[in-house]
């Protein structure tokens, strides 16, 4: 195209350059995220692929040779082993106990504390602080809380007359005992976000819901519970999956027994690789573990959807 | 020379085209002011100049250089923001030197100017505070001083006073103009407030859906509106317009020609109410709107259309009153079916 | 008998304080019992028990640092925090910026892409990561428990409560630093960061702590004591026969909790807002 200049002549526009400002944006956005996706492939999504690919071979560190067996790793969790049942049912249960007495728990604390009094902070502070400690540090204070006979929790039992259980080495009172320590580390977290929640709810509807004689139960149900509705479910899906994620508490406080009564799967991942060096066992545990957790952020993202339309 | 040249610029945001085909002109020094309906493109179309956004298509060229793939910073402009766009962490004086300080020039330099540019905006007492610590008036002169130490070949206005209020708004608004003159700088200024437009404006251009509707002095654009829209977007209250069928009794009664015109157009201001031997048009006051210097009358006509009529003094007819309105030929505008205005032939004006 | 109103209103305040300490028991308690028990010998320890020690054995805190190279562990856990924090904060903030603000052919999918990381536990990369590192030969070095942590799952959290917070910054103050000359690196670092400090400070916090608390990459990657991190090391104060040295253990737990403990409490604000805030977005 030609335009006009100043004395009437016509000048030929110059070529457009190759770097217009459209490609300047693009090429500085990718070099903006490129540190993070180079390091996301080689560190994340290489490795992703990868356990596809060992989970369908049978390898064994020990006689370190790589056969390829289809979907035998599969089969053998499925069918064979015993063990991976019992894996899954204890994952299930370790869930199924956490889960709703963290939320039930988490939402009657934030309750209580949600709108201001004196000594708000102080309790706060107090249900939060297992959440900034680390998970080891925890699960080393519970297990020496929870010895036998000698455990503090038992002597005290014993002064009002109960003779307390060997916690942590009978099966059922040892996963009983790994959920309770679990979900008083975690119930913080959910704790502060349904306080976050419940204080971003505008006080007219439960006034409003007061001045027509509605008791506090029935706020509670027809009010808040409705309103936290959002919340509740992604707090639910964060913890569930949190639930399957969880290793180092029971890897410290049990180490998966006694008689497999607490090996979770993420335990036994670990177990299977880097005890047994089972690696294509294990990665096909882990594609299993991963399946696990997509069909649960799945669900989630349909349940969300739903309550928004 | 700081002549900026538009060419059937363009701007699509993925499938939608936001800006469709402008062609433009700003003569070195000129004051111009975009307006327009909300969304109709504005501060798209002030953001491609800017550099802010891309351009899909078409040229623009700032003196005689094609800028469409020149960066920002690097097309010799300043931009005066709506929200100001002080940064929050510096001072007004780093503020104003920021633009300086990146463009690598020297520390007496950067003071030099910035002390000019506070002395001719009254600033200078306020150049080690904070933006929070300025009231909004203080606030925008900031900003402008931010566009004039960076001494740009053109000012580029974003509804600038629009934060500020009424009051604030006029005497920036005579501050801005005052500016202008002495500096002298090529101007674009966007904004939707009318009075501001037709007081600071060199030229108006008339926006809408992306496309330019007229482009004139305030006076022209006032005047001779080429097209029903710009009619009845520039004036306020805005113009009465009905078909001319509902008039046209009325208008033959008084020897005016109507042509092929299908719409006629008549200012509020511009009717005056008269005696019913003068009235050419008549009808019946529904409501009479105070306004201190007088009243702003809703007129049913008999032909049905309710007109805008603007009556200065006190003897305000009262809502149910019959009036008789006239008016002169030259403030008579008609339109044809696409709503273009009809140029009436010489020997009628 | 009757209460009148402000006596009824205080026994119903004393009683609702009263249920909330009992709660609290569980939650406090076992700081209180893990710090005294830190002081008492290994007989004590399993003696009646008593929230004050009866003899206060400073000497463990002595015999933690004989037993393992615990002070060089110690450090290590402050030197690998402290580089994943930096680390993070640095890509998290760059690549956050360009998804919030850059408009780039792809950016789209990159996001959806990102996104999947959120849902993937590191349970399920950790072989091929063990393969990975011992083939960059860095097995039993920190490296892989600095880069691990920065790019994933945790990394790209980041990102995104970094992206969050820079879409809700005003455009026009980066609109104007790009009219006054500034480069997008200028842009992200002299007026986006400024005005991320409470995002960065939450990416801070949250990553200092995923790092400290990181318990399954050390155990993976790390066989020599000397390259411990604290979490690994406290799980290791046994006797040769593998049973807990208790009041070595607990001695270092108290020595590796009560600093974290002291920093909360005096933000603990800024702490707890800092996980709500990664909580929404996670
Ligand atoms: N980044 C964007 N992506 C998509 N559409 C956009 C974008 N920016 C603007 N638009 C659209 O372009 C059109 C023009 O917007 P613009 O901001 O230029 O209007 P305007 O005339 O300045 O309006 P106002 O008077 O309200 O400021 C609008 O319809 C707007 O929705
Ligand atoms: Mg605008």
């Amino acid at each position: 195209m030609a335009s006009l200049n100043e004395t009437g002549t016509t000048v030929r526009a110059p070529r457009a350059p190759w770097l217009t400002l459209k490609r300047r944006e693009t090429i500085e956005g990718w070099l903006f995220v490129s540190p993070t996706l180079i390091g996301f492939l080689i560190f994340f999504l290489g490795p992703l692929i990868a356990v596809v690919f060992y989970s369908l071979s049978e390898w064994n560190l020990l006689s370190q040779d790589t056969t390829f067996v289809g979907l035998a790793n599969y089969e053998d969790a499925l069918t064979q082993n015993p063990d991976f049942w019992q894996v899954i049912r204890n994952s299930v249960i370790f869930a199924a106990g956490l889960v709703p007495m963290n939320m039930a728990l988490a939402l009657a604390l934030a309750m209580a504390l949600a709108r201001p009094f004196r000594g708000v902070v102080f309790f706060r502070t107090i249900f939060f602080a297992p959440v900034v400690t680390s998970a080891v540090a925890w699960a080393i204070v519970w297990k020496f809380l929870l010895q036998g006979d000698a455990g503090a929790v038992n002597q005290m039992l014993a002064t009002v007359g109960i003779d307390g259980p060997n916690w942590l080495r009978e099966p059922n009172w040892a996963m009983a005992a790994v959920i309770v320590t679990r979900v008083l580390k975690m119930v913080g977290l959910n704790m502060i976000l349904y306080i976050a929640a419940l204080q971003s709810i505008p006080r007219d509807y439960e006034e409003a819901a007061r001045l027509e004689g509605a008791s506090e139960w029935q706020i509670f149900r027809m009010v808040i519970w409705p309103l936290l509705a959002p919340t509740t479910l992604i707090i639910m899906v964060i913890t569930t999956i949190g639930s399957f994620k969880v290793f180092d508490h029971i890897y410290l406080m049990t180490g998966g027994g006694p008689e497999n009564g607490t090996l979770v799967l993420a335990f036994y991942i670990y177990q299977q690789a880097f005890e047994f060096f089972e690696i294509g066992y294990a990665s096909a545990l882990a594609m299993i573990m991963f399946v696990i957790v997509l069909a649960l952020t799945v669900v989630q993202l349909i349940l969300r959807q739903k309550g928004s339309t | 020379m700081t002549r900026l040249t538009v060419r059937n610029l363009t701007k699509s945001f993925g499938k939608i085209e936001v800006i469709r085909g402008i062609d433009l002109d700003v003569a070195d020094g000129e004051f111009v002011v975009f307006v327009g309906p909300s969304g109709c493109g504005k501060s798209t179309l002030l953001r491609m100049i800017s550099g802010l956004e891309t351009i899909s298509g078409g040229e623009l060229w700032i003196g005689d250089r094609k800028v469409n793939e020149v960066q920002a910073a690097k097309r010799g402009l300043a931009m005066v923001f709506q929200s100001y766009a002080l940064y929050p962490h510096l001072t007004v004086r780093q503020n104003m030197g920021f633009g300086l300080k990146v463009r690598k020039e020297s520390p007496d330099e950067i003071e030099r100017r910035v002390n000019e540019a506070a002395r001719t905006l009254q600033l200078d007492k306020l150049l080690d505070r904070y933006p929070r610590e300025l009231s909004g008036g203080q606030r925008q002169r900031v900003a402008i001083g931010r566009a004039i130490v960076g001494d740009p070949q053109v000012f580029l206005f974003d509804e600038p006073l629009s934060n500020l209020d009424a009051e604030l708004r006029v005497h920036m608004r005579a501050e801005i103009a005052a500016l202008h003159r002495r500096l002298g700088n090529t101007t674009i200024y966007v904004t939707h407030d009318q009075i501001e437009a037709m007081t600071l404006a060199d030229r108006i251009v008339v926006l809408r859906d992306g496309r330019i509707e007229q482009v004139g002095s305030p006076k022209e654009l006032y005047a001779r509106p080429d097209n029903v829209f710009v009619a009845q977007f520039i004036g306020s209250p805005k113009m009465n317009v009905c078909p001319v069928e509902a008039i046209r009794s009325p208008l033959q009664r008084a020897g005016f020609s109507t042509g092929g015109a299908t719409q006629a157009g008549l200012r509020p201001e511009h009717l005056r109410i008269v005696d019913e031997a003068e009235g050419i048009l008549c009808g019946r006051v529904s409501i009479s709107e105070y306004t201190g210097g007088g009243a702003l009358l809703h007129v049913e006509l008999e032909g049905a259309p309710v007109f805008l009529v603007e009556n200065s003094g006190d003897d305000a007819p009262q809502p149910g009153d019959i009036v008789h309105l006239a008016f002169s030929g030259s403030d008579l505008h008609l339109f044809d079916a696409e709503g273009r205005a009809c140029h009436r032939e010489p020997e009628l004006a | 008998m009757a209460l009148s109103q402000p006596q009824l209103a205080t026994v119903k305040r004393t009683c609702w304080m009263l249920s909330l300490v009992v709660v609290a028991i569980p939650f406090l308690f076992p700081f209180l019992w893990m710090i005294s028990s830190g002081f008492k010998g290994p007989t004590e320890i399993f003696g009646e028990p008593t929230l004050i020690p009866r003899t206060w054995r400073w000497q463990n805190f002595v015999e933690v640092f004989d037993y393992q190279p615990f002070a060089r562990q110690y450090f290590n856990s402050i030197y690998i925090a402290c580089a994943v924090t930096v680390l993070t904060l640095l890509l998290s903030s760059l690549a956050g910026y360009a998804l919030a603000r850059m408009r780039f052919a792809g950016a789209a999918l990159l996001m959806v892409f990102l996104m999947s990381a959120l849902m993937v536990p590191e349970e399920v990369t950790i072989v091929p990561n063990f393969f990975l590192m011992k083939w960059l030969g860095v097995m039993d070095t920190h490296v892989p428990l600095i880069l691990l942590p920065v790019f994933g799952p945790h990394g790209v959290m980041a990102t995104f409560l970094m992206r969050q917070y820079f879409v809700a910054l005003p455009k026009e103050l980066e609109d104007a630093g790009k009219m006054d000359g500034l480069s997008r690196v200028g842009i992200w670092w002299k007026i986006a960061l400024p005005m991320s400090r409470p995002a960065l400070a939450a990416v801070a916090i949250i990553t200092f702590l995923f790092s400290w608390n990181l318990f399954l990459e050390p155990l993976v990657f790390l066989s020599s004591l000397e390259n411990f991190t604290l979490p690994l090391a406290l799980s290791n104060f046994t006797d040769p026969y593998g049973a807990p040295l208790w009041h070595l253990q607990l001695a270092a737990t108290s020595l590796a909790v009560v600093p974290i403990l002291i920093v909360y409490l005096i933000a603990q604000r800024q702490i707890i807002e800092s996980f709500a805030m990664s909580g929404v977005k996670g």
